[in-house]
């Protein structure tokens, strides 16, 4: 049904994608069946985001390089601003702030509602200026960095300062380390809570760089790997379609993603095949791979069977799509920014990776290959060396640590695997060069101006990279691949993710082989960090700040923002931005187009992976607010017509993210470890996401622990599969409880922990009844009400469900403790009316309803009867109100006997006698020694009568009954809260 | 639904425009309130109703003309409502409902004079009732009733419109007598505390000037209220002043009345006549009646037990009221049970002077000494067995509650009654005071 639903969704979409494809075609794209294909993106791209201008000037440039036109541009104007921004400081701090703003919107993203704000102010005051406009798009990619600053700040301030932006770019093109990492630990709670705000910040980005990561790593993947990521996707997408519409340069790679997302849809609609076949990939995920890419081609250069295309025609068509998002994404330095991001985002990377480890090892190291490709685009677009060689060094470094927590962690297999895969540089890389592959392919995403795979090819390469050094002999490698590449035409045909990265890294080896080799293990440590991130300390992005990487992400940026100044577009666009501010109706429109795209998709994603799905429609609802803001800001028919087909393709691209997921859902470590990821960059990035949007069942975690005892700790982050444990194990943690000769603390500790398990598992079922039965047990024997409480709370909610439980017997207990301890009249009528026939047959509620009259009539010897013959624990309950009946009793007692009652009858009636041992004779002189000390205490006046018998005379003792003080009261009426005592403990 | 051409719509929408404005505008409060009662089922509003769903452009007629578009918010409500109450959509007409009384009330809110507090009565009244068709509705479909507590909290912002000083402030107990109707059906009885107060202890305003009509629905709620706090002195004067004043035509009304004020007399000590009883239908309180009568305790505990399920009102469980209406529906909902069952000490009281008259008649001198076994005895006739331990205890709970004067004799097994008034009555105070 899903997939009806987005076939449908999709179909509109397509057609348009289509038939723009063609028209690009027709125009721009005429040379090689490969431009042919690449035309189709780009054709996507152009109709959905690119505006035909950009169009035009791609035209201009070359047929075959749609893209490279613009990469080209940026380049000159990076150059220009690289060299500003190397050179001066000023410039850099001009391209800033106007990254900035464009950073802010991320933030805003993540943030949605706060950011926003920023956004729009930091956006108009830079914006306005044309060039700060183009620049934030370049500073979007950046933006990685910007962003610690930037949401400190939430000003210019911030961005002013070079080294807060730099830093940024640093961790931004490092991302994939600082920014998996502080994804991470953002992800886990405790790391995240450890993290400055930076760094938090940067989880939120990085969420949405994951996002988009999440996408490049499912197209280059084929979508087996990325089931949450699609989600992201969409959301940075739509965030970016904002951005692109507002700079034309940045709607170019964004427009890139689109055309791939639209083919995502469209796979989608499929998408029933689609997500067969994705396991199917997994599984075998070379040859199918392959396939897929061929038949996308092949698909995508008949324009019009793509539409009609099968699944596998879609998963073509995306992988096509992919391979010119990467491509127009190669121009676009975002794809620095996208690698990281990606790379961030643990779950994402680790499921990615496993996927390539079993199935791709060998198209890991393609893909690595593809990576490092776009990393030779970028040096030539950067045109500042110096600028990569940082970034590659800020970007080792981060790496580096994650990397290496994240091997210890649980990744160690996978380092294993990809090490042989990706060994071909380095031995300790290899493992690295694996999970790099992976963090190229969350790069890839980003790039979308640049091919993915070349996106994925440069971050491999520079994964490999040690040091500043080697990144700058990789950048310098990478460089004269992409320039050769653009020059040959080539950048967009070839196949990045093929392409060895030894080729790169040779050259680069040959320039610096330590350096890559070095580099390629940040990325895999970064990976690998992405699991175990969450958990990691902080401390870790810390390295990745380093003020050259800021410097190297500075200058790409410039050069980003350089292409968006000089088009035309981007400087209309800001105007109409400011226009738009004013014009809501289009942002409406585009609103409402988007809703109803993403609508669909969101079903879809429901019916195949819930955790994907969740993430998606949180990011989707973040977006809206900063895509609609975008919106309003692109008030020309030509940028609405653009944001409209850019925000169809996004939601092809979640459709197809999600049937992506869909697959992986199989491998269930993954889709845990997804879901856990996922759900931590909810929490942080979607905060403001409403709760009852989420798809809860998408986030449960299935736990692996098979320890049966587990202390209990208040989780204070998304739970740890490793640290749950599944129902079996709970069962045996249950009976072991039980049995336990331990005292209740230790049980309660345990039964809270076996709880938070079942919880965070949800799992309702009869072992959650049965293991709050126990624990409501436990606790009135210890006499622990407030545990007591909790337990029926939960065990009426339970039972409510229909889950099979001793219903009867907890009846009892409420019934009693509303009686006895609540004493509140309308809840006491209300749960006796709610009592069917059966319930008051049973025993225990007949007790208990006969415990209720005796209490309500004062009846004593009923009371102390019942008391001694209650079944279960009503006696636990009963014995809390003991005290007060008994004093009651000897009250009536006094007043209404004379002249004398016997404290041997009243120790017989009031339950003295045989509650202290056993034997008949020695029960009642227990009794009695117990009952006149109870009744001395109680102020009662006792002589001896002529027989010597102890006597209560009543005429005294009418009087002079009091009711003592509890020793343990204290005047606040909690015990517990005691001052000595918290002194003592303190 | 009869088929409405479009001229015809047309015209009924704009004649209905215009009826609204001028009553607006000549200040006819019973006109607004005709045009206003969805519940009343008026032919006029039907046809309307059919002629909106027919034109289903009316909020451009709104529009057309100033006259109409002053008021185009609160009518483009009325009439989504009315369409959605038409074709049987309680939920979104309750939806609807609710905007447009926000919407009138903010008109209210800004005409000096009280002249449309009817108006502003009915449309009170209709988000009440929408409310409970619409969560009807919701628990039909399987959905939590939700809406009754957003009619709570929608009548409680026109009680802050009305509690002020000033003319308007003469409809503030009609809202309040609304809002305890919802809080007894939603089983938020708590919630009434706040709206006491603040009728309770404005002294601008002497309760005595509040409509007739309100003050006995108010002393009616109030009274349940002290019913349920066991506060029966206070519950008697309250339920006495709403049977005092009710309506003596309205028979029903007196009945729900006598339904509280019987058990608070009757734990008073006030036994109601028998033809009370059945004037106005009251047959289960006639075993309690009798049983209080001849201390009969077999006869009471009989009569609680077969009325149980109508003395226990479930008052909290307004949602289970709604999910089980067909089992609940047997239930009288009163709530009174509680109260009955303290009458058990009265009957035992009835019973010891039974006793003490027969023996009495046998042997006056002795006849203030009873001994538990004959208790005892006495209860076995009645089918109830206790022991001697337990006859004690009731005799103890007698004697400390009043009910019984002397004292027992725990040696000799016997209770010593005062000479003098043995059995007091109560006379209109409760046990144990």
């Amino acid at each position: 049904m899903n997939q009806g639903g987005n076939t449908q969704t999709v179909a509109p979409l397509d057609p348009n994608p289509i038939e723009k494809r063609y028209g690009v075609e027709g125009s721009q794209v005429q040379t090689s069946p490969y431009q042919y294909s690449t035309g189709s993106d780009a054709a996507s791209w152009t109709t959905h985001s690119v505006d035909n201008q950009v169009v035009q000037q791609n035209g201009n440039y070359s047929n075959s390089n749609y893209y490279h036109p613009q990469p080209p541009v940026p380049a000159t104007g990076n150059v220009q601003e690289t060299s500003s921004s190397t050179s001066g400081t000023v410039n850099v701090a001009q391209d800033y702030s106007a990254y900035t703003p464009y950073q802010t919107p991320s933030d805003l993203q993540n943030y949605s509602n706060t950011g926003y704000t920023n956004y729009y102010s930091g956006c108009y005051q830079q914006q306005q200026p044309s060039q700060p406009y183009t620049q934030p798009v370049g500073a979007y990619q950046n933006t990685g960095a910007p962003y610690s600053s930037f949401q400190n700040p939430g000003s210019y301030a911030g961005t002013a300062s070079y080294s807060g932006t730099y830093y940024n770019p640093a961790d931004y093109q490092t991302t994939t380390g600082g920014y998996q990492s502080t994804a991470y630990n953002s992800q886990t709670a405790g790391g995240y809570v450890n993290q400055t705000p930076t760094s938090s910040n940067q989880g939120n980005y990085t969420s949405n760089p994951y996002q988009n990561y999440t996408p490049d790593a499912a197209n280059i993947h084929s979508a087996t790997t990325a089931t949450a990521t699609p989600v992201h996707y969409q959301q940075n997408y739509q965030q970016w379609p904002g951005y692109y519409s507002q700079t034309e340069v940045p709607c170019a790679p964004g427009t890139e993603n689109l055309p791939a997302t639209s083919a995502f849809s469209q796979s989608f609609p499929v998408a029933g095949g689609v997500a067969s076949e994705m396991p199917a990939s997994n599984g075998q995920p070379a040859p199918s791979y392959a396939q897929n890419w061929r038949q996308e081609t092949d698909s995508s250069q008949p324009p019009p069977q793509q539409p009609a295309a099968a699944v596998s025609a879609s998963n073509n068509a995306y992988w096509m799509h992919q391979t010119p998002s990467q491509q127009a994404h190669y121009p676009v330095p975002p794809q620095n920014h996208y690698q990281s991001p990606l790379e961030t985002k643990p779950l994402y990377e680790t499921p990615i990776q496993g996927h390539q480890r079993a199935t791709y090892p060998q198209e890991l190291n393609s893909q690595a290959s593809i990576h490092q490709a776009p990393l030779g685009y970028r040096q030539p677009t950067q045109t500042t060396p110096s600028v990569d060689t940082q970034r590659v060094s800020k970007i080792q470094i981060p790496t580096n640590p994650r990397i290496a927590s994240n091997l210890p962690s649980g990744y160690t297999k996978m380092n294993k695997e990809r090490s042989p895969a990706g060994a071909t540089q380095t031995p300790a890389y290899v493992s690295v060069s694996m999970s790099n592959p992976k963090g190229h392919t969350s790069a890839m995403p980003e790039p979308g101006t640049f091919p993915k795979a070349l996106c994925g090819f440069v971050e491999r390469a520079f994964a490999r990279c040690k040091d500043d050094k080697e990144k700058a002999s990789c950048q310098a490698a990478l460089k004269k691949i992409i320039t050769q590449a653009t020059n040959d035409g080539t950048i967009n045909t070839r196949d990045w993710d093929i392409e060895p990265l030894s080729t790169v890294l040779n050259t680069d080896v040959t320039n610096t082989e330590s350096s890559s080799a070095p580099i390629s293990s940040l990325q895999n440590k970064s990976p690998t960090r992405r699991p175990k991130s969450r958990w990691e300390p902080i401390v870790e992005s810390k390295p990745f700040v380093k003020p050259a990487s800021t410097f190297t992400s500075g200058v790409k940026f410039g050069g980003w923002n350089h292409p968006n100044v000089n088009n035309k577009k981007s400087s209309e666009t800001f105007q109409k931005v400011d226009a738009v501010t004013g014009s809501k109706p289009t942002y409406f429109a585009q609103n409402s187009a988007k809703k109803s795209f993403q609508r669909p998709v969101k079903r879809q994603r429901f019916a195949g992976g819930a955790i994907d799905d969740e993430e998606s429609s949180d990011s989707e609802k973040e977006l809206t607010p900063y895509y609609s803001s975008a919106m309003s800001l692109a008030s020309s028919a030509d940028e609405k017509k653009r944001r409209d087909s850019r925000s169809k393709r996004f939601e092809k691209v979640q459709g197809h993210s999600r049937g992506n997921d869909i697959p992986k859902p199989k491998i269930s470590n993954v889709r845990r470890g997804t879901a856990l990821r996922l759900g931590e960059v909810l929490d942080e990035s979607c905060g403001s996401r409403a709760v009852e949007d989420m798809d809860w069942d998408a986030l449960t975690v299935k736990g692996t622990c098979q320890e049966i005892e587990k202390r209990y700790l208040r989780l204070t982050s998304a739970p740890d599969p490793t640290t749950v444990r599944p129902e079996d194990v709970l069962e045996k943690a249950l009976s072991m409880v039980q049995d336990s000769p331990k005292n209740y603390l230790y049980k309660c500790d345990q039964l809270k922990s076996i709880r938070q398990d079942l919880t965070v598992q949800r799992i309702h079922n009869h072992l959650t009844a049965k293991v709050y039965e126990t624990h409501a047990r436990f606790a009135l024997e210890a006499g622990d009400l407030t545990e007591y409480n909790q337990c029926l709370s939960q065990l009426k909610i339970l039972y409510a469900e229909g889950i099979e439980g001793c219903t009867l017997e907890f009846a009892a207990y409420s019934l009693l403790y509303i009686t006895l301890h609540s004493n509140n009249n309308r809840e006491l009528l209300s749960s006796m009316s709610r009592l069917s026939k059966e319930a008051k047959g049973d025993e225990a509620v007949r007790h208990a309803l006969s415990v209720r009259a005796a209490v309500t009539s004062g009846n004593y010897v009923m009371f102390f009867r019942l008391y001694k013959t209650a079944p279960n624990m009503n006696s636990c309950l009963m014995d809390l109100y003991v005290e007060k009946m008994r004093y009651k009793a000897v009250t009536f007692i006094s007043r209404s006997c004379r002249p004398s009652i016997p404290v041997s009858y009243l120790a017989q009636v009031l339950g003295f006698a045989g509650t202290s041992s056993e034997g008949t004779g020695e029960k009642e002189n227990d009794g009695m020694e117990e009952c006149s000390e109870w009744l001395k205490a109680h102020g009662a006046s006792l002589i001896a009568d002529s027989n010597g018998d102890m006597v209560l005379d009543t005429k005294a003792s009418s009087t002079s009954l009091f009711m003592p003080e509890p020793e343990d009261a204290v005047a606040h009426g909690d015990r517990y809260l005691d001052v000595n005592d918290f002194f003592t403990r303190t | 639904m009869a088929y409405v051409s479009m001229g015809e719509a047309h015209r009924r929408i704009t004649e209905y425009l215009n009826r609204f404005c001028d009553a607006v505008s000549y200040q006819d409060s019973s006109m607004l309130c005709r045009l206003l009662s969805f519940s009343s089922n008026s032919p006029s509003l039907l046809s309307l109703a059919d002629a909106l769903n027919v034109f289903q452009d009316a909020s451009s007629l709104i529009r057309q003309s100033d006259k109409f578009s002053e008021y185009g918010e609160i009518l483009a409500h009325l009439f989504r409502s009315l369409q959605s109450y038409r074709v049987g959509n309680l939920v979104e007409a309750y939806l609807a409902f609710e905007k447009f009384a926000n919407a009138f009330v903010q008109e209210f809110r800004n005409w000096e004079s009280a002249w449309a507090l009817e108006a502003l009565y009915v449309v009170c009244y209709e988000v009440r009732i929408l409310a409970e068709k619409a969560d009807k509705e919701l628990t039909s479909n399987g959905k939590s009733p939700e809406k009754l507590k957003a009619a709570g909290s929608l009548l409680m912002k026109v009680f802050g419109v009305l509690a002020g000083k000033g003319p308007k402030r003469v409809g503030a107990l009609y809202v309040t007598c609304q809002l305890f109707k919802t809080y007894f059906k939603l089983g938020t009885v708590n919630l009434c505390r706040s709206v006491i107060r603040s009728i309770e202890t404005a002294r601008i305003f002497d309760f005595e000037e509040f409509p007739r009509r309100d003050k006995v629905t108010y002393m009616y709620y109030t009274g349940r209220l002290e019913v349920f706090n066991e506060n029966f002195p206070a519950a008697d004067t309250k339920l006495s002043y709403a049977l005092q004043h009710c309506n003596p035509e309205r028979e029903r009304n007196i009945r729900m009345i006598l339904k509280y004020l019987i058990p608070v007399k009757l734990s008073l000590g006030v036994i109601p006549k028998d033809e009370l009883l059945q004037k106005y239908n009251l047959h289960e309180y006639m075993n309690v009646v009798q049983a209080l009568r001849k201390g009969d305790l077999r006869l009471l505990r009989h009569a609680l037990q077969e009325h149980e399920d109508r003395y226990v009102f479930p008052l909290t469980s307004y949602c289970t009221y709604l999910h089980l209406n067909c089992i609940v529906a047997v239930f009288l909902r009163s709530g009174v049970y509680l109260v009955l069952e303290k009458l058990e000490l009265q009957v035992y009281q009835r019973l010891m002077k039974k006793i003490y008259i027969i023996q009495k008649l046998s042997d006056p001198a002795r006849a203030h000494q009873l001994k538990l076994e004959v208790i005892a005895k006495a209860l076995r006739w009645l089918e109830i067995d206790m022991d001697l331990d337990e006859v004690e205890c009731i005799m103890t709970i007698l004697i400390y509650k009043n009910l019984v004067k002397g004292y027992l004799a725990h040696k000799s097994k016997v209770v010593v009654l005062s000479k003098q008034d043995p059995f007091p009555k109560l006379n209109g105070k409760p046990v144990g005071s």
